[in-house]
């Protein structure tokens, strides 16, 4: 009986342990990615500081650093679906000055396979743009005013050009959520109730040279890049590029002049449109090397 | 074995073993076990601390390092005339700065023991636990610094006490003093398990007794957490400081998303053209020539208790302050590009916007932090 008893126990062993390697088996392939972000500028790499560029205005311009949200990132597989790197509502914040930034690794293990192209937002959504979501530095310094909207600026990029009186003129290409402000030419646009006068805050009154916020808009876009020509293949690491060619913000569709603008424009949503329609070709993905 | 004999032997056995345990506790002293801190993040706070891992917070190290900071025998002296502690520069009720009515200090300006004044102006101690970037006004501490010796609060203390402009003390005699003083070893057994007092552990204490003074419950805070309203100034200079076509404050001194009204990051706001008189600025812990004339942006709350202001004491008044962002900013090549309006020479507020601007910064006072007693001056001393 003693013997028999073994047996069963061996055989019991025997299943437990084949199953168990079974599962294994048919657990999918995957790996893991890692993104470098990158800026250049008219094909180099970013230096700051320095009064060295000339954007397509012909502004002379420096940046001094670069601060942004990349959120909702995705890898696009060969027939057109889309994978997600992270839980839902994933926001990275990359700085030109704090290195570790700009490496990404994503947070959730990723189908091996080959894929063309990747997917993000520039900046934060709707879902994502939540105000005090960040308590910590330095994300929380990039909080957008609850009175322009809430949320975060999507992106610092802080300079200074040479403007028409041949000065060293500071600026400051904040985007975020913009603002439509009553008796501005396109309020007719909407619909206001009445309850719609203070909708960014009860009791917020604006100051003197503003009048009320009435409606606000978000200015972040889904960014689609094809061309990875990337293979990841089980418990393997894929890494990528993602670049952002700073010079094509001020390029096309609209001919960004500092001189037009100014050098501050978060309460400007005509220029905030224009610095977000022209994010359509501002990034590429390469493959690192 | 019958059922009252082994009851009787087990209590037997427990009874030896518990006796035994208590004689071998004498041997190595009473049990060290401190109270773990309770530290609460207030509403809107970052939940990162700056606390280094080999000194965290306990009930006893804070009541310790109060002890320590409220006396004057810091200075490792007794005379009357020769007491110094950091609160001495370092006063609740002026926001932990000297204030600008000091009896001592005339305007403000603090010198030490040794008369020679101090480099800068003193700095508010509010909310330090959660600055990760340096402390000081060009932040000359911080956490990876390699200049060992630079690297956090604890490091403050040995530097207070020792410098010609502070307490001109020797830390030999200062630990030697109060291992003498009556009631000092017992509290240093009960926060470092030692009543051996070593100024390592007067620096420990006190640098916990830093980190505990939070200020989160001004006007504005309650307005943030939905309590309160605040009046309609308030609300307007709210807006001002927080738009660009306003006062444009908020980059730098931050908001609603970022209550500690302050970066703890540092720049040129525009106040001079020339930084030769400037010979501890953020420049010269970076070298980049770009940091010339660039300090820390301190933060606002209670900012109208304390003063003079900027890092020289240059503003005697918040209304000067505003008057400067408003009127008196100039251009340089090193002015941070945040101040966009300099071109305009400020951001030119009139004088509604101005006293609009004055009442926000003002809801920013917290007075429950001012007079918590908590962080204020111990009843007695523990030789008392
Ligand atoms: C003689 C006056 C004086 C005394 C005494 C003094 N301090 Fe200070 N404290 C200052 C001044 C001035 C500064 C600004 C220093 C600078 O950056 O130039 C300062 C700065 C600080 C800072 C940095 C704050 C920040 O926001 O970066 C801390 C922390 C501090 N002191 C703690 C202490 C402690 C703890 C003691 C007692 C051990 C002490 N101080 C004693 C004058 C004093
Ligand atoms: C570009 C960043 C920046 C902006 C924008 C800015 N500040 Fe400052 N602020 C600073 C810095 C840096 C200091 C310290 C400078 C120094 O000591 O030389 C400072 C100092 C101050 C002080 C004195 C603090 C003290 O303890 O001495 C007050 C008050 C102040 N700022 C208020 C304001 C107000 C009000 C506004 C908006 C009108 C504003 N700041 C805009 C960077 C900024």
């Amino acid at each position: 009986m003693a013997k028999k008893q073994v047996l069963w126990f061996l055989v019991a062993l025997g299943i437990g342990l084949t199953a168990c390697n079974d599962n294994q088996k048919e657990s999918p392939a995957t790996g893991s990615i890692t993104i470098h972000i990158r800026h250049t500028v008219d094909g180099n790499p970013l230096i700051t500081d320095s009064l060295m560029y000339t954007n397509e205005a012909g502004n002379h311009y420096l940046i001094n650093e670069i601060q942004w949200f990349i959120s909702d990132i995705s890898l696009v597989a060969d027939d057109g679906s889309n994978i997600a790197l992270d839980a839902d509502n994933s926001a990275y914040y990359v700085d030109t000055d704090i290195p570790e930034s700009m490496r990404i690794q994503a947070g959730m293990p990723v189908p091996a396979g080959h894929y063309k192209g990747i997917a993000f937002t520039f900046g934060l959504d709707e879902a994502n743009n939540i105000s005090n979501r960040f308590v910590n530095p330095p994300e929380s310094f990039m909080f957008w005013p609850e009175y322009l909207g809430g949320g975060y600026h999507y992106m610092k990029l802080n300079g200074k050009w040479i403007n028409e009186d041949g000065l060293k003129a500071p600026f400051n290409f904040h985007l975020g959520t913009g603002q439509i402000y009553a008796g501005s030419d396109r309020d007719i646009l909407f619909d206001f109730g009445a309850s719609s006068q203070y909708l960014h805050c009860e009791g917020f009154h604006p100051p003197q040279n503003l009048s009320p916020v009435v409606a606000f808009v978000p200015n972040y876009f889904r960014v689609n890049l094809t061309g990875t020509d990337a293979s990841l293949i089980d418990g393997g690491n894929l890494e990528l590029i993602i670049e952002m060619q700073v010079e094509n913000w001020f390029r096309t569709p609209n001919t960004y002049d500092h001189n037009v603008w100014g050098g501050s424009i978060m309460q400007q949503q005509d220029a905030l449109k224009s610095a977000s329609e022209n994010g359509h070709d501002v990034f590429i993905v390469k493959p690192l090397n | 074995m019958s059922r009252t004999r082994f009851i009787f032997t087990s209590a037997f056995a427990i009874i030896l073993f518990v006796g035994l345990s208590a004689c071998r506790d004498k041997h190595e002293g009473p049990a060290f076990k401190p109270t773990p801190y309770p530290f609460e993040i207030p509403f809107a706070f970052p939940n990162k601390l700056n606390i280094p891992t080999d000194n965290p917070l306990t009930v006893e190290g804070v009541a310790l390092g109060r002890y320590l900071f409220y006396d004057g025998r810091l200075s490792g002296r007794t005379h009357a005339d020769s007491l110094m502690s950091c609160s001495s520069c370092h006063i609740q009720s002026n926001n932990f700065e000297a204030g600008i009515d000091h009896p001592v200090f005339q305007g403000g300006y603090v010198h030490g023991l040794s008369g020679k004044q101090t480099t800068h102006v003193v700095l508010p101690l509010v909310n330090l636990v959660w600055n990760s970037s340096g402390y000081g006004w060009n932040g000359f501490i911080f956490t990876n610094n390699p200049i060992t010796g630079q690297r956090s609060i604890e490091d403050i203390v040995r530097i207070s006490v020792m410098a010609e402009d502070e307490m001109m003390g020797d830390t030999t005699r200062v630990k030697a003093l109060f291992q003498q003083t009556t009631g000092y070893p017992a509290l240093f057994q009960a926060a470092f398990g030692s009543s051996n007092i070593t100024f390592r552990n007067i620096e420990r204490a006190i640098a916990q007794f830093v980190r505990t003074l939070v200020s989160a419950d001004s006007r504005f805070d309650q307005y943030l957490r939905g309590e309160i309203q605040l009046n309609q100034g308030e609300l307007n200079g709210y807006v001002l400081f927080t738009t660009e076509e306003g006062a444009d404050c908020f980059h730098c001194h931050g908001g609603g998303g970022n209550p500690l009204f302050t970066t703890h990051l540092f720049y040129n706001n525009g106040k001079d053209t020339v930084f030769d008189q400037d010979i501890a600025d953020r420049y010269h812990i970076t070298g980049d020539p770009m940091h010339k004339g660039a300090y820390k942006a301190p933060t606002l709350r209670n900012i109208s208790r304390g003063g003079p202001f900027m890092h020289d004491g240059r503003f005697k008044t918040l209304d000067e302050v505003i008057d400067f962002y408003s009127h008196q900013v100039r251009l340089s090549p090193q002015v941070d590009p945040l101040m966009h309006h300099v071109l305009k020479g400020g951001v030119q507020l009139t004088d509604q916007e101005k006293s609009d601007l004055k009442a926000f910064i003002l809801s920013l006072q917290d007075n429950n932090f001012l007079n918590n007693p908590a962080y204020g001056r111990p009843e007695k001393f523990p030789d008392q």
